[in-house]
């Protein structure tokens, strides 16, 4: 009786374990397949991932964060003296800039009421903070902390200070993921100002510098000049800065952006009025 | 003595997996590397773990990790994943054969498993996600496994004893 209760029992547990096995790897299999096809699915398995998992890691990695702001500290407190020089500077750099913006911003105001002209201004929907950030390995993503609760959806522009750093790819109630301009998944439309030569740029893989993959009448542009967004494929606003014309190569330039990727605290989302 | 029955090394391996892979997954720009030691730790440790202490409770270990590690990291499933599976399938199949090893070669063998797995890894992202790297990443991967080797196992050996 023990024997064939053991022999039964034996049975069970090679059945749990083969069924676990074959279900577990059948789901991989439809999760690999959704991913390509099924929008609906993935987009809940990642927001349950963003929003459940993601504070978890944060509070595990914790100390570490810790020690990371620490080094921030250290490094900030070691450049203090040549970095006030350098921003004493600029502050008299600035202020000559501040009075031409002025006098620029009051003819712009006369000349756009003279020709009729519709604004293109961009319209604020959340400022919001950087949680962490997933773009030492692989794609180039950081998560911020606003999400659709605060209007915020997909594909809506991110900048800061100096340019557009990149475009919202997933929303949670309260988080959304941003990726980057310097990934090379995403692609900008964009022109110089000088020429308004039209091209599209993505990441180079470098994380430092964007590279051209399409050039429209493969007119080149110059080195130095700036590039804004041009607007073209209705997904970023019109004329956001993107960066600078740093090298350029036969049939393609790299531009390097005006962003600092590596020091971004805070992001704008927004749209076209 | 309660601890010690608490914190059995399938747990502990447990809580060192779901640290490296914390750490792993938040890219901290002022300690560099950091995040690409504990992604390395976080394989190495899976690949011991899986040696050591197989069980099928690891496919869905497996499951859970890869899929996490794929959202966070690349923002679509797939490459590690299908990789972690592909690996503790393998090992399910080939266990009898690694038995025979001595502790040396099972040692070389992780080592050379946990690189297979990361440049499986890169080459499934460039194929199907894009994701380009180049010949340093791969250099660097080798070399911050290969430092980190020994005191893993030499961490991994306390926690079994």
């Amino acid at each position: 009786m023990a024997n064939r209760f053991r022999v039964t029992s034996l049975h069970i547990t090679k059945i749990i374990k083969n069924v676990t096995i074959i279900s577990v790897i059948l789901l991989s299999f439809f999760l690999v397949l959704f991913s390509k096809t099924d929008y609906f699915l993935i987009n809940s398995i990642k927001n349950i991932s963003s929003g459940f998992i993601n504070p978890i890691t944060r509070i595990v990695a914790a100390p570490l964060n810790a020690m990371s702001n620490l080094v921030n500290q250290y490094d900030q407190f070691r450049n203090l003296k040549f970095e006030n020089k350098i921003l004493q500077e600029e502050i008299i750099r600035l202020k000559k800039w501040q009075t031409l913006a002025i006098q620029n911003s009051r003819e712009n105001k006369v000349l756009k009421k003279l020709l009729n002209a519709t604004n293109n201004n961009l319209k604020l929907v959340k400022t919001a903070s950087l949680i962490n950030r997933n773009d030492a390995l692989f794609s180039k993503i950081i998560n911020i902390n606003a999400g659709f609760q605060d209007n915020i959806k997909n594909n809506m522009s991110a900048i800061n200070e100096r340019g557009l750093v990149g475009k919202v790819i997933e929303t949670t109630p309260n988080n959304s993921r941003i990726l980057l301009l310097s990934d090379p998944n995403l692609s900008v439309s964009v022109k110089t100002i000088s020429d308004g030569i039209f091209s599209i740029v993505t990441g180079a893989g470098d994380s430092k510098h964007l590279i051209s993959t399409f050039i429209k009448d493969n007119k080149m542009p110059k080195i130095g000049d700036i590039v804004v967004t041009s607007g073209t494929a209705q997904i970023f606003p019109v004329d956001l800065l993107v960066g600078k014309i740093s090298k350029i190569e036969k049939d393609r330039f790299y531009i390097l952006p005006f962003v600092d990727f590596n020091s971004i605290d805070y992001v704008q989302i927004v749209i076209s009025e | 003595m309660y601890l010690s029955r608490v914190f059995t090394p399938y747990v502990l391996f447990n809580i060192i997996l779901f640290f490296s892979f914390s750490i792993a997954v938040n890219s901290y720009y002022h300690i560099q590397y950091i995040n690409i030691i504990f992604y390395i730790f976080f394989h190495l440790t899976f690949v011991y773990f899986l040696f050591y202490h197989y069980h099928y409770s690891q496919f869905i270990l497996g499951f859970i990790y890869g899929t996490l590690l794929d959202i966070f990291l690349i923002n679509e499933i797939g490459s590690h994943l299908l990789t972690i599976l592909f690996i503790i399938l393998i090992y399910a199949q080939l266990k009898k054969l690694l038995l025979l090893l001595t502790s040396l070669q099972i040692s070389i063998t992780i080592f050379c498993l946990v690189n297979i797995i990361l440049i499986i890894e890169l080459l499934y992202a460039l194929i199907f996600n894009g994701i380009y790297f180049n010949f340093n990443q791969i250099i660097y991967y080798f070399i911050i496994s290969f430092f980190l080797f020994i005191p893993s196992l030499f961490l991994f050996n306390k926690i079994d004893n």
